[in-house]
């Protein structure tokens, strides 16, 4: 728990895997009840931001390119158009 | 060889025409077996061909005889074909119906029904099937070197957050892609990496766009490699050997959707995670959303549950802890009590005076025991006393009286010796100058004597000496002595 990040420069993966842990660790019940309610609080916060992305979520899509030199370089791209979201 | 066999039919075919013009005009009519045997030489005239067909109406080998009759047809012809029962023995595939086959034979007339035959001596796959033929191969091969092991294959992240996708970016594919992760999970990131599909070339582009996802910083969690339905020669790019290779040497996990079920090519063998068709394996990357909301929702229980459960266990501990310490205290003050009770209890305290009268009782007794002690003490020397007297005195006499008697006997014995008597009886004694003189020799003239007698002595001087011998000598001595 020393080296916690900021809940929001986690990915989603990071944050859903730091969050498992924290709930086995809960539920394995050896923790110290300070470290326990730390580690709530720290859960509840990530739980919170997980929810959060899961609701704003948008797509990111790039492409690699090569550019003039040949190297590889990643463009923005167009993400799925929503007009037939609903119609699958 | 086919030019010349063309030439020949050409030239056979329109001289015996000719000749049954000329026969009709001339009213001279061929046997239907002259004009059989016309045919069948003409035919035979042709040597051996290679024609490309597909195989139709074929029903196996003929129960009894064991040949093979069916036809082989292309788009606008189709020829009776028979395979005899040795040459269909040395086959390396079975035949069916609507395979191209590649056979080697010639023209038969069969005289009896006029009905032209091709007789293949020998067959080989050829178009979709020689590739199908060599697909399998290749793929029996791959087999062989491991590469579709299970062992290899890498396990995929559930969730995969970024995906690679490695599709012609012009087509349909990359968009159903795109629309089929947008919808079922948006948090998956996509980095589309563009190559042919399909076409001379496009094995080489597709390796190397792989290589070009895997390279990617930060890496994908897996690459999609996926391309949409087409005819079995439009999925032969993805049957390609360095493709297939570069799949299974591939550092990043990749999953393949290529083509409809059943296609099934080479790369889809040797990939990590096999998809039928190119949604599919878009989906197979990640869950869907309304699924990690109900993991969240599950997580959301399990951690509310886990923190109350660890501080409901706090709390039991402390109450516990709480009766353990109430009922040690209570134990001890009891104790305690009970050691104060007894100490209080304790003579000492209860009446200090009854120690002073116990320890007054305890030194009079004493001094009582001192005091007779002494009194026996000095009766029993005094009883000692009293017999010890006597026997000293009468030791003490005893010793006395023994010793007078013994001192009588001596004086007695020392009275009848002594030399006063003798002397008394008239004897003398005389002295020389050296002593009691025995022999007339111990003296000279001149010598004084000493002469003792009994009442007293004499002093007298030698006059002369006169040596006796026998009994005056004797008699001499014999005065001298005592």
């Amino acid at each position: 728990m020393a080296d916690e990040k900021k809940v929001e420069d986690l990915t989603y993966k990071e944050a859903s895997t730091e969050l498992e842990l924290i709930i086995r660790n809960l539920e394995s019940g050896d923790m110290e009840l300070e470290e326990s309610l730390a580690s709530y609080t720290r859960g509840v916060e990530l739980l919170r931001s997980l929810r959060a992305r899961l609701e704003d979520a948008e797509q990111k899509v790039s492409v690699l390119m090569k550019d003039v030199d040949g190297n590889d370089v990643l463009e923005e791209g167009e993400p799925a158009d929503t007009s037939d979201a609903l119609s699958f | 060889m086919k030019g010349g066999a063309v030439s020949a039919w050409n030239l056979t075919g329109t001289v015996p025409r000719a000749r049954d013009d000329g026969g009709e005009r001339d009213g001279g009519a061929l046997s239907v077996s002259r004009a059989v045997e016309l045919a069948a030489s003409a035919l035979e005239a042709i040597p051996q061909l290679t024609v490309i067909g597909e195989v139709t109406g074929f029903r196996g080998p003929h129960a009894r005889s064991g040949h093979c009759y069916f036809q082989i047809k292309d788009d606008s012809c189709a020829v009776d074909c028979i395979v005899w029962r040795g040459s269909y023995a040395k086959r390396t595939f079975d035949l069916r119906d609507g395979i191209q086959v590649q056979f080697t034979g010639s023209f038969n007339l069969y005289k009896a029904t006029g009905r032209m035959s091709f007789v293949a001596r020998s067959f080989s796959l050829a178009g979709e099937g020689l590739l199908r033929q060599q697909v399998a191969a290749l793929a029996e091969k791959l087999r062989r070197e491991g590469l579709m092991d299970e062992a290899r294959r890498r396990r995929i992240p559930v969730f995969c957050t970024r995906v690679a996708v490695v599709t012609s970016l012009s087509g349909a594919v990359i968009d159903d892609v795109k629309r089929t992760l947008r919808r079922r999970n948006p948090l998956v990131e996509l980095v589309c990496v563009g190559a042919r599909v399909q076409g001379e070339g496009a094995a080489e582009e597709l390796v190397e766009a792989l290589g070009r996802a895997a390279a990617l910083d930060p890496a994908p969690d897996c690459i999609l490699l996926v391309r949409g339905g087409g005819s079995f020669e439009d999925l032969m790019t993805f049957n390609d050997e360095a493709l297939a290779r570069a799949v299974a040497a591939c550092p990043v996990p990749v999953v393949t959707g290529i083509g409809h079920e059943p296609d099934t090519s080479i790369c889809d063998m040797v990939s990590d995670r096999r998809c039928s068709t190119p949604t599919a394996a878009a989906e197979s990357v990640a869950p869907a959303m309304a699924d990690l909301a109900e993991v969240l929702a599950a997580r959301e229980r399990r951690l509310a549950s886990a923190a109350s459960a660890r501080v409901r266990t706090a709390s039991a501990e402390l109450d516990a802890r709480r009766d353990r310490a109430r009922r040690a205290m209570s134990a001890r003050l009891d104790r305690l009590s009970v050691a104060l009770d007894a100490l209080a209890a304790r003579p000492s305290l209860q009446g200090p005076a009854a120690i002073i009268d116990r320890r007054r009782t305890d030194l009079m007794q004493t001094s009582e025991r001192l005091a007779s002690a002494v009194e026996r003490s000095q009766e029993r020397f005094a009883r000692e006393l009293d017999g010890v007297s006597p026997r000293l005195v009468r030791a003490g006499q005893a010793l006395v009286a023994g010793r007078r008697s013994a001192l009588a006997s001596r004086a007695a014995a020392l009275d009848a010796l002594s030399p006063l008597k003798v002397l008394a009886r008239g004897y003398a004694i005389a002295y020389g100058p050296s002593g009691v003189v025995t022999s007339a020799g111990q003296v000279a003239c001149g010598d004084d004597l000493r002469v003792r007698l009994a009442d007293g002595d004499v002093r007298a001087r030698v006059e002369e000496v006169a040596c006796a011998t026998g009994p005056d000598g004797g008699a001499r001595e014999g005065a001298l002595r005592p």
